[in-house]
């Protein structure tokens, strides 16, 4: 579970001071799909990069199951990183000079996974995003959708608490688009991750259990389908309560 | 596994980046090799002409002061002592302490020595000084023979005659692992012994043997006295060496020419204690000989003048500062092309970090490539080395050498023939020698371990600045400018 606190985060532009998020207090269950959307530039990617422990607040705390990640070591944060975080990224992100097969191998390489089990996990999660046929093949001989599902699977494969996807359809034709959004929901389904997902993309934001949108630093929540009680559409700033 | 299948991987997308850096570092590390492999072969050819003259166990020289020379008399009147040519109107006249008389057709024979003598009680003296391991006297002295033409001295007469000169060493029998003759390798019958030290006995030089169809068991005669040649020795090419090797005390008895003025040495040559004490039993001679040339081997090498002294000048000046300005390059080059893969990796490398790599791990990937091309430009560059110093070795012309005599006064000049043999011309102070010396670049273990440690080290500081833009990247900021 996520716990935001008061969260800010300032840029430094020269010698002007650019808020990026403001005063966010937010909670995301373990198991819940969030949707963040809004338009570029007002801090939906800087949330996620505060999520994935890439970034560190300003003020505030960010805490994954408890533990203060802005209070964390480099060394500590790479670890939460490696066993509990899978990233997707708009670009796919995958090294060029390796196979699919040893893209996916990489995320389990800081995780000391001996090399059989490694291989055998690799297989599987290939296997569940469709391409056990492509292991083999390079990032370019593959199509954009292919190195997506490839990103999913490297995402997928330490088996992670934590799916913070930026734009995961950006980059991709409508066709491929729906066939990763369709994989997306699959697997959120299937293996209960809690899915951060942000996108400018309104029909995959409708899938999700609830929508915010970031506007000038802040989130206001327009969606909620998460089951119970449906509460009102309101900003998840200072001042308010946050969402629960 | 996985580290070398990225490794692997990425070098081969780089390969032209990667073969650049290879190359670069391992053109710095050929040349590096060639200079050392072309200096190492400067300094044998350098050490075979001092060892040649001194011996192999030879630290110290001491040679006597040089024989005060006289401009011979050209008119008739003049007086002077021992053996004088000079011209008169009526032709050309040898006087003898004073005595004169026509010098048509004669054969006249003048025992010379090389330096001024030393009394024998001095070699003792240089043995008992403290850091003096051993001494051995030595007497070198050179047998002038020449022949007046009978026309010589009258007008539209002959030109001046030429002297044929024989060098002698008189050699310590006691003492045989000091002084030139313990750098010669006997071919033929023996060296001397302890119970040769009165007897008339020689040892003659290879070449000299040849020229004059001499054998063991042949008789030589040096100023009237007769030796029975024992061995044949054979010396340096790089030298230019003695022609008769025979005991020291009859060269004495020779010099001495009858006289009860024996007992004399113009050479003593030294062995310190250690190598460390050279300079200092250097120091003590010179105070102990105050009039006496004290040279070590390395004194000697200073003042070799000629082209292996420029061949060493070159490798040691120029070469060396030319070897460490490419090193210099090709590490500025390998490291800049690095800086800038790893810049070009940014999102690589943020993806990485954002998937749980920790930067150590990143930092040993990167490393390693860069090794990897340290190696590759080490293996090129020893080749590279080697074809140098083969170069080398197929056109570089045979050096000739200057090097001055131990008195100051004259020089042995050394000059290169096409044969590689030897020729020595006297002169007033001292002699000189025509020689070749060869130059053959050496490449020992050393200096391949040395290139393949500038290679990796080249390699490692390449990896080392990748690796310091690695730790400062953030992965927010990498990822951010792929975005």
């Amino acid at each position: 579970m996520y716990k935001l606190t008061g969260v800010t985060k300032l840029y430094q532009k020269g010698r002007r001071t650019v808020p990026a998020v403001r005063d966010l207090d937010l909670v995301i269950e373990d198991g819940e799909w969030l949707a963040v959307q809004g338009r570029t530039g007002h801090g939906k990617s800087t949330l996620l990069n505060l999520l994935g422990g890439l970034d560190r607040a300003t003020q505030g705390t960010v805490e994954l199951d408890g533990t203060d990640l802005g209070a964390l070591r480099e060394t500590q944060l790479t670890r939460v990183r490696a066993e509990k975080i899978g990233f997707i990224f708009q670009t796919f992100n995958l090294i060029p000079t390796l196979s699919a097969a040893e893209n996916v191998e990489a995320a389990l390489i800081p995780l000391r996974v001996g090399h059989a089990d490694r291989q055998a996990r690799v297989a599987a999660a290939l296997d569940s995003v469709g391409l056990a046929d492509r292991a083999a093949h390079l990032p370019s001989e593959l199509s954009g959708g292919q190195q997506q599902r490839t990103a999913i699977a490297r995402a997928l494969v330490k088996e992670p608490k934590v799916l913070l996807a930026d734009e995961p359809t950006g980059n991709l034709d409508e066709d491929t688009r729906d066939e990763i959004i369709g994989l997306l929901e699959q697997l959120w389904r299937e293996r209960g991750l809690t899915l951060v997902l942000v996108t400018h993309d309104t029909s995959l934001a409708r899938q999700a259990q609830r929508v915010g949108v970031m506007s000038k630093g802040r989130l206001t929540i327009k969606q909620d389908n998460r089951p119970g009680p449906q509460p009102e559409t309101h900003p998840v700033t200072a001042g308010h309560d946050p969402v629960i | 596994m996985f580290f070398a299948t990225y490794l692997r991987r990425e070098l081969r997308r780089r390969m032209r980046q990667a073969i650049f850096v290879a190359l670069g570092l391992a053109v710095g590390i050929g040349l590096v090799v060639t200079v050392i492999s072309a200096s190492a072969g400067v300094k044998k050819a350098e050490s075979s002409v001092l060892a040649s003259l001194y011996g192999v166990g030879t630290d110290v020289t001491v040679s006597g002061p040089a024989p005060s020379f006289k401009a011979p008399p050209t008119t008739k009147g003049s007086t002077g002592g021992g053996t004088q040519i000079q011209i008169t109107p009526s032709g050309a006249e040898v006087c003898v302490n004073g005595k004169c008389e026509n010098a048509a057709g004669k054969t006249i024979q003048n025992l010379a020595p090389e330096y001024s003598p030393m009394k024998s009680a001095d070699v003792a003296d240089v043995a008992r000084l403290h850091d003096v391991a051993a001494a051995a006297g030595g007497l070198l002295i050179t047998d002038n023979t020449v022949t007046i033409p009978k026309d010589f001295g009258s007008s539209g007469g002959s030109a001046p005659p030429t002297p044929n000169s024989l060098s002698v060493d008189g050699v310590d029998t006691s003492h045989l692992t000091l002084g030139p003759l313990s750098s010669g390798t006997v071919t033929s019958g023996h060296s001397f012994t302890a119970a040769d030290a009165d007897s008339d006995v020689a040892v003659v030089d290879s070449g000299y043997a040849t020229s004059n169809n001499l054998k063991v068991g042949s008789v030589i005669t040096i100023d009237n006295a007769k030796f029975t040649v024992i061995g044949i020795v054979r010396q340096s090419q790089a030298s230019s060496p003695n022609d008769i090797f025979i005991p020291l005390a009859r060269a004495e008895a020779l010099k001495a020419g009858g006289s009860t003025e024996t007992g004399e040495v113009n050479m003593i040559y030294v062995t310190a204690a250690s190598a460390a004490d050279i300079a200092t039993v250097q120091h003590e001679i010179a105070k102990l000989l105050p009039h006496a040339t004290v040279t070590t081997a390395a004194s000697l090498a200073s003042e070799v003048t000629g082209s292996v002294a420029n061949a060493a000048k070159l490798a040691n000046d120029l070469g060396k500062w030319l070897a460490i300005l490419v090193l210099i390059a090709a590490f500025a080059v390998a490291s800049l092309l690095t800086m800038s893969a790893v810049a070009r990796r940014g999102a690589e490398f943020g993806t990485l970090k954002a998937i749980g790599w920790r930067t150590r791990r990143i930092v040993t990937q990167v490393l390693g490539e860069s090794v990897v091309m340290g190696v590759i430009g080490a293996a090129v560059g020893v080749g590279l080395g080697f074809a140098g110093a083969a170069i080398i070795a197929k056109i570089a012309p045979k050096l000739t050498a200057t090097v001055p005599s131990s008195n100051g006064t004259g020089v042995n000049s050394f000059q290169s023939t096409s044969g590689g043999g030897a020729v020595r011309s006297i002169g007033p102070g001292g002699s000189s020698h025509v020689l070749a010396v060869p130059l053959h670049p050496s490449i020992t273990g050393g200096v391949i371990a040395l290139a393949v440690l500038l290679a990796l080290a080249g390699g490692l500081l390449a990896g080392s600045f990748g690796s310091w833009r690695i730790a400062r990247l953030r992965p927010v900021d990498a990822l951010s400018q792929v975005a």
